[in-house]
């Protein structure tokens, strides 16, 4: 889309000087401090992300009864994992799990915004937020997923899951093939976000 | 007739863009954080569920800042600036516009300290730590705003009834997706207790506590036969507000 719109060559340079001076007002103003973004910033290295997800993913790849119990009571099951504090904080208040397999692909879009389930999956990647998935997305999944290189089958079901409301989605992608060799943390290393959304399967290392 | 309202469907878009990083530019980490920053400090977390002490928290900002602000600034762009520019550009106007409009800063010394740094884009910003800010911002990050309330009161409809998506008339802020206007679907789940929204919608109808369900869609029945793709569902949350009997 963007090649139909004409942008200044400083664009980037310009709001990155605007959002400096912002911040800058607002730290001079007694709005923030100079420390709280960086507060922001961190939560998202360390305590929220995507690795939390991984983790949770593994674990349900390699116990079942763990895989039900999550797509049961989602919050409840991630409370069992030995994972940072605040998985129930903000943007996880109420969050669901729905899982692949042979008969179904799920695939996570937010028509409205961005909703993303922050303390297992963090922030969400550019292309979740871009207008065109969003506005495709409902319309035309297998040809979207097409597009991120995922071929769904005609006879498996495709649900979409528009994030309208309080729930925060995330998919349990199916374990890829030859992996029963790996430990729980070599599976959570396989496990990407955009195969927590549903864009992506989930590939079996090549090595 | 807003195009957030009504973005699910539109066609002729193009190909997808397939950027899995989260910050497309470095800068963009800043205007997150500054909006995150100013949801843990908002005035309305006073009276959350979980009691947070916003009331006697040393900074300036005294508003309410939730998704519903931001939300309500993105559906009110224009359409073509809504498609150019990117997620965090929308973010960085309507957050410094807020700024403004409220009488935090002023455009003129907003104008000027962006000169400041465009000019060395290095310099150091003011330094002047707010330790009890951080620690809220960690404690909301961490606890949350959850909008359920308990509330045994039965809900209008049980899942398996057939229903069919109001139209309310359209106002600035919405969380009913356009193209489920008038659509049958049936309702997959009703959510266990009541669920509120930060601000009232007005005669779009949700703020109040009220059951939320989990409809189910067929594609066909929302875009039409031979509009859409085979066996694909839909499944959207929707506050009661927007279901009503199907007749």
């Amino acid at each position: 889309m963007s090649n139909l719109f004409e942008f200044p060559e400083d664009r980037e340079a310009s709001s990155a000087a605007k959002v400096r001076a912002l911040e800058a007002l607002l730290i001079e103003k007694g709005v923030i401090g100079s420390d709280s973004v960086d507060a922001v910033l961190k939560h998202f290295e360390t305590m929220a992300g995507p690795f939390n997800g991984a983790k949770i993913v593994a674990h349900a790849w390699v116990d079942p009864a763990y895989r039900q119990r999550l797509l049961d009571d989602t919050p409840k099951a991630i409370a069992e994992l030995s994972l940072p504090l605040g998985m129930a904080g903000a943007e996880g208040e109420h969050m669901a799990a729905v899982a692949n397999d042979e008969h179904v692909h799920n695939l996570i879009i937010c028509t409205l915004c961005s909703c993303y389930p922050w303390p297992v999956l963090g922030l969400p990647p550019y292309w979740y937020k871009d207008p065109v998935f969003r506005a495709r997305g409902v319309r035309e999944p297998r040809a979207v997923l097409q597009e991120f290189g995922v071929t769904v089958p005609p006879d498996k079901e495709v649900k979409v899951w528009d994030s309208s409301a309080q729930i925060r989605w995330f998919v349990v992608p199916e374990r890829p093939a030859n992996t029963a060799h790996l430990s729980e943390a070599e599976l959570a290393a396989l496990v990407t976000p955009e195969s927590m959304m549903g864009v992506a399967l989930v590939a079996a290392p090549t090595a | 007739m807003k195009l957030a309202h009504h973005l699910g469907g539109i066609e002729n878009l193009g190909p997808v863009n397939t950027d899995t990083r989260v910050f497309v530019e470095p800068w963009e980490q800043r205007i997150f954080g500054i909006h995150t920053v100013m949801m843990a400090e908002s005035a309305h977390l006073s009276a959350a569920g979980h009691a947070y002490p916003v009331d006697t928290l040393p900074t300036a900002f005294k508003n309410d800042w939730t998704w519903a602000s931001l939300r309500t600034g993105a559906e009110d762009m224009n359409p073509f600036e809504y498609f150019k520019f990117r997620y965090y550009e929308k973010w960085l106007g309507g957050i410094a516009q807020f700024f403004v409009d409220q009488g935090y800063i002023t455009a003129e010394e907003l104008a000027e300290k962006t000169a400041h740094f465009r000019a060395d884009p290095h310099a150091a910003l003011p330094e002047r730590p707010n330790p009890a800010l951080s620690e809220q911002v960690n404690a909301y990050l961490q606890n949350g705003d959850s909008p359920h309330h308990e509330n045994d009161a039965p809900p209008r409809f049980a899942a398996g009834d057939t229903v069919c998506v109001a139209d309310p008339q359209a106002v600035d802020h919405t969380r009913l997706p356009g193209y489920l206007r008038n659509r049958r679907g049936v309702i997959d789940r009703v959510y266990p207790g009541q669920y509120s929204y930060f601000v009232s919608t007005g005669v779009d109808g949700i703020g109040q506590a009220m059951p939320v369900y989990r409809v189910a869609f067929d594609a066909a029945d929302i875009w039409g036969p031979g509009k859409s793709e085979p066996n694909t569902t839909i499944y959207a949350d929707l506050f009661e507000a927007y279901v009503q009997p199907a007749n």
